[in-house]
């Protein structure tokens, strides 16, 4: 019976797989680890949507995705460390004294070194690459919509925001931008640095004395949206902050012909 | 009767003692070395930027290039007394009298140009400024200079006072001092021409 | 050579020096020299430009600039001061002229037969030195907490007038300066001097002498940083931008000296560790057995050292605009506020790993000792350490993605940034393949280690949405970016210092740390914590702004949430407080090796010996050598 014996020291891959998942600590590990995952696919997908604010543009419609779709793809991490974490958390050895016997002497495993590493430069690709693929996006929408951009000059001080609009003619101190319309902002401040923040449109640039920064986007849903400023700029920075609207291209030209009626700028 | 320089607590040997102050300082070096490339940094980044084209508004003067790189001779001739005295025991001494001198006379030179800038305007209130980027980031380096002229004038005048000092002090690690030093005073003398060869740039 | 016993420090008749100076200077009479220097300083300038209190601060900036000249030199005339009453110039002064300390004198130094006096001097005992680095660590930290608590107040809701808006800009800053200095320091200092040199073998640090200036060159910045409320506060956050901090008041003054002088004291200090652990590890200490704290500890201090020296140039430049009118950040005359961005965050971003690594190394430290085992991959702790610090100074600009200084470098800057998750996660994986088949001794040093695990988790995936040029136009200068740095400056950093100091309490006290204290502290603090920070991800998220006295009604929930957070970890601080002070004074002794660890520090007694050990080490092995073999 001498090749029964060899075939029962060597057991197949299959096997030893099997006698690994069944083992106390891999096991629990396992559904521990399917739980976490799970608590974070939840989190990305529940958590973003509900708690960031209206979406008005294609570059805050991206925004959202990120969020949502790095935390599900971070979401198989997170359950691996946190399982093995908690799975050794709950098997803890309490007391005054140390436990009796040491653990096993692992001091690497190579394999596991290798994968954990080539995993993490996979997933730190996958996110280089969906950034760059969203900058090239908005790159070239930008470039599209540059010829007939609506130009708004917006100008940070201490402290409100003021909105220049040159083709138009007139100045406010509103946001007032037709819907569907490419729009570029040409941000700049007249003392310290601010930072123009329409937050529904997700873009967001610095406003910095003497040197004019740009921000491209174009609102595709009518409505409200705050503009906000987003770096410390002494005082009332929490008081920087005005509204803007996302009109009709009709009541957006009714609104600059009122302005202009008015001598120019708005309130 | 040597007086023990080493704390016995070390139970080390000169040359152990040696071989940490020149690591000691070597390190110090490259935080000194930090601080150079950011003002040369500044220099470079805002003559590129050229805000309000301001880097020199119209009719400012600067320094002559001669007088950026007059200004750092001395650490060159310091680090070249340095190494000829390294050679020949009993030049050391000499050279760092003289080193010291050459320094302090750096050192007035820098304050003489400082003195002399061609570049502080008045404002509308009649208080000084500074008219442009230029004028800006020369006087750091002229600050700087300066800092590293005391702090190797100190060195060149300790290393003198204790030459003559010599029979009194424990050979060994004094040698290591001079070559501990000497790391000093090569990277003065390389930071000096960093320097001159940055403000060269109007 | 005096042979030196093993009575404690206190008990030996206290040595004699030839030169009795040295006997006499201590806090105290640095104190007084210090302060005499400072008025006569002051006095001298208001003679030469007369009295900075008669200025009316309006926006003209060049007005005041005689103002600054006048605080600035006051307050390194205190710095300076000090260190010349307290006897720091002694030492270069007798180099200088040839005449070294005798070896009496430096036994003297070294704080021998002093008591409890030593603490109180310019002292070059590493041990001491430790101590003080611990007291002054939680002074700040303490300091640093109250204001967070202040501003947590009131954010509790919205149109609160608890504190006005420019306090409350203030106390953002101040709050923020006061604990990135507390926490640059906060494992380095007190255990990297008391604990690191004995880890490793020494007798003591590679330049004693320069270890007590460091500490007291520190402390000299206390009282300077402090002196910002008492001159109007800064108008700024900690990062001082310009040319916000140009235009500020005389308050600002303060932070710029306090930036220039600990600069000097990190450079030193960062060169002292550095070069003690190069030049000093005891005989069979090959790299591969060095404890990977001290590891950890010298990464992050020699990263340190060439990354610090950028600050404070952007801090000499601030000062020189506000004094003799240079425009260093002035567009009008050729500056820029990028120029500022730029040589505050190549700082920056490698400061905030100095700040991560030595926290995360201790808790590398622990885990094996608690749990049994050996650390999983000592070489990929390495290579994550190494991997970190080396990236860490190529990212910088992912906190200008939006500053519009160079748009077309932001793609670069995000592939860099992204790249720091691959060593990042070599961390997790030493810390989770030690845990792994493991059964952890439940105590409040391996407690640490969980939490740290949790929040660093959370730290780090967070910030993987910021380092993403895209979704950073959202969250950019909003809340979500303060609770990311909050998860790791705290949830990890300090974490991690908090489960060093459980964890060698004994050794640098002779006593245990109070369980139970260190629980309930524990437990307050890290579920407070998460409270006040997920909150914060919610204000952050739903387009809250950071660094804001007030907030729109949208915000009120998220915000009433992390304030009860906030009082939650408060509580827990003050527990903690108490566990320390009542432990230290009378708590259990501790035995010469309560936790069975392998690492040197734990064969000596308690008091430690004045040169650590009777004879020189010998180390054979790493000293994570636990283990039945591997199966």
């Amino acid at each position: 019976m001498a090749h029964h014996d060899d075939q029962d020291l060597l057991p197949t891959p299959g096997q030893r797989v099997g006698t690994f998942l069944k083992r106390k600590d891999v096991s629990q590990t396992f559904v521990l680890g399917i739980f976490f995952t799970a608590v974070f696919v939840v989190l990305g997908l529940w958590v973003y949507p509900h708690w960031m604010p209206n979406v008005m543009s294609k570059e805050m419609q991206g925004n959202e995705d990120i969020m949502i779709w790095f935390t599900v793809i971070s979401a198989p991490i997170a359950g691996v460390v946190l399982a093995i974490a908690m799975e050794s958390f709950i098997n803890m050895h309490r007391g005054d004294t140390p436990p009796p016997e040491d653990g096993p002497g692992i001091k690497t495993h190579g394999p596991v070194v290798v994968i954990w590493s080539a995993v993490s430069v996979l997933f730190t690709i996958v996110a280089i690459v969906w950034g760059i693929t969203e900058m090239n996006t908005w790159s070239s929408d930008a470039l599209a919509g540059s010829n007939n951009a609506l130009v708004v000059d917006v100008t940070g001080s201490q402290w409100n925001w003021s909105f220049n609009y040159p083709a138009q003619g007139i100045t406010s101190h509103e946001l007032n931008l037709p819907i569907n319309q490419p729009v570029e902002f040409r941000v700049i401040s007249a003392d310290v640095n601010h930072s123009f923040w329409p937050v529904q449109l997700g873009v967001k640039v610095d406003a910095n004395r003497l040197s004019t920064t740009i921000a491209r986007t174009t609102p595709d849903k009518l409505g409200v949206f705050d503009v906000k400023c987003a770096e410390l700029c002494g005082l009332n920075h929490a008081y920087m902050e005005t509204a803007g609207h996302v009109e009709s291209v009709a009541d957006f030209n009714n609104w600059v012909s009122q302005a202009k009626a008015t001598g120019g700028t708005q309130q | 009767m040597a007086t023990h320089t080493e704390f016995h607590v070390h139970h080390d040997s000169p040359e152990k003692v040696g071989r940490r102050e020149r690591l000691g300082v070597r390190l110090l070096i490259v935080a000194d070395g930090s601080y150079l490339f950011a003002i040369i940094f500044s220099w470079f980044y805002l003559r590129n930027l050229n805000v309000n084209n301001a880097w020199l508004p119209k009719g400012v003067k600067t320094f002559s290039t001669a007088s950026s790189w007059w200004v750092i001779v001395p650490f060159i001739i310091v680090f070249i007394a340095h190494r000829v005295s390294m050679k020949n025991r009993s030049l050391r001494v000499p050279a760092m009298a003289l080193s010291t001198v050459l320094l302090i006379i750096g050192a007035w030179y820098q304050w003489h140009q400082v003195c002399n800038m061609p570049f502080v305007a008045q404002d509308a209130n009649g208080r000084p400024f500074y008219n442009g980027a230029y004028a800006s980031n020369w006087i750091i380096f002229a600050g700087t200079n300066m800092f590293h002229y005391i702090i190797t004038a100190f060195i060149t005048l300790g290393l003198f006072l204790r030459g003559l000092r010599g029979n009194l002090l424990d050979p060994v690690l004094e040698e290591w001092r001079q070559r501990v030093a000497g790391s000093w005073f090569t990277w003065v003398m390389i930071g000096g021409i960093l320097s001159a060869f940055t403000t060269s740039f109007k | 050579m005096t042979t030196l016993s093993h009575k404690p420090a206190s008990a030996r008749p206290i040595p004699n020096p030839e030169r009795s100076l040295i006997t006499r200077l201590n806090m105290g009479t640095g104190t007084v020299v210090g302060i005499l220097f400072a008025v006569i300083t002051y006095y001298l300038l208001r003679h030469h430009f007369g009295s900075p209190w008669r200025v009316n601060h309006g926006m003209d900036m060049t007005n005041t600039h005689f103002v600054n000249v006048t605080i600035l030199c006051t307050m390194f005339a205190w710095s300076f001061g000090f260190l010349v009453g307290i006897g720091a110039l002694i030492g270069p002064f007798r180099w200088l002229i040839g005449k070294d300390l005798t070896a009496e004198e430096q036994l003297y130094l070294a704080g021998d037969g002093q008591g409890i006096k030593r603490y109180f001097k310019y002292c070059t005992d590493h041990k001491v030195v430790g101590i003080q680095y611990l007291v002054g660590v939680m002074v700040m930290l303490g300091v640093g907490g109250t204001m967070a608590m202040m501003i947590r107040t009131n954010l509790a809701t919205p149109g609160s007038h608890f504190i006005a808006p420019i306090i409350y800009n203030s106390l953002v800053g101040l709050h923020g300066i006061t604990m990135i200095i507390a926490m640059i320091i906060v494992s380095t200092g007190p255990f990297g001097n008391y604990i690191m040199p004995i880890m490793i073998g020494a007798a003591d640090m590679a330049f004693p002498r320069l270890n007590a200036l460091s500490w007291w060159v520190l402390f000299t910045a206390i009282p300077v940083l402090c002196s910002a409320w008492f001159l109007g506060g800064i108008p700024t956050g900690w990062t001082a931008y310009a040319p916000l901090s140009d235009q500020a008041g005389p308050g600002m003054n303060a932070f710029l000296a306090t930036i220039i002088i600990f600069a000097l004291s990190t450079a030193v200090a960062g060169m002292n560790i550095t070069t003690t652990v190069v030049a000093m590890r005891a005989k069979g200490m090959k790299w591969n057995r060095v404890p990977i704290f001290v590891v950890g500890a010298t990464i992050s201090v020699a990263l340190a050292i060439p990354a610090f020296p950028t600050f404070m140039v952007a801090m000499i430049q601030t000062g020189l605009d506000r004094t003799i009118s240079t425009g260093f950040y002035d567009a009008n005359v050729g500056g820029s506020g990028w120029l500022y961005a730029n040589l505050f965050w190549i700082m920056g971003h490698p400061e905030v790993y100095v700040i991560l690594i030595p926290g995360v190394a201790a808790l590398m430290e622990i885990a094996p000792v608690f749990v049994r085992k050996p650390l999983f991959s000592y070489g990929a702790a390495i290579a994550g350490f190494a991997g970190i610090a080396g990236l860490s100074v190529l990212v910088w600009a992912h906190h200008m993605y939006m500053s519009g200084w160079m748009p077309n470098l932001n793609g670069p800057f995000m592939i860099t940034t992204e790249f720091i998750s691959v060593p990042t996660g070599l961390l997790f994986l030493v810390l989770v393949g030690t845990l792994w088949r493991g059964k952890p001794w439940m105590k409040m040093p391996m407690l640490s280690v969980y939490a740290f695990i949790w929040d660093f988790l959370i730290g780090g995936i967070t910030g993987i949405y910021l380092s993403d040029v895209p979704a950073d136009n959202y969250l950019h200068g909003s809340m979500f970016v303060t609770a990311h740095f909050h998860y790791t400056l705290m949830g990890a950093a300090l974490t991690g210092a908090i489960g060093a100091l459980a964890f060698w309490f004994p050794k640098m006290t002779g006593r245990m740390l109070n369980d139970r204290g260190s629980y309930i502290s524990f437990w307050l603090i890290q579920i407070g914590f998460n409270v006040l920070f997920l909150g914060m991800f919610m204000a952050g998220a739903a387009g809250q702004p950071r660094r804001v006295a007030d907030y729109a009604q949208a915000f009120a929930h998220a915000n009433l949430i992390s304030t009860i957070g906030a009082y939650s970890v408060g509580l827990g601080m003050i527990v903690l407080l108490w566990a320390i002070i009542h432990s230290w004074r009378s708590g259990v002794i501790a035995p010469m090796n309560p936790w069975g660890s392998k690492t040197l520090e734990w064969t000596v007694p308690y008091p430690v010996p004045l040169v650590n050990f009777d004879e020189p080490p010998v180390v054979t092995s790493d000293p994570y050598n636990y283990g039945r073999s591997a199966k």
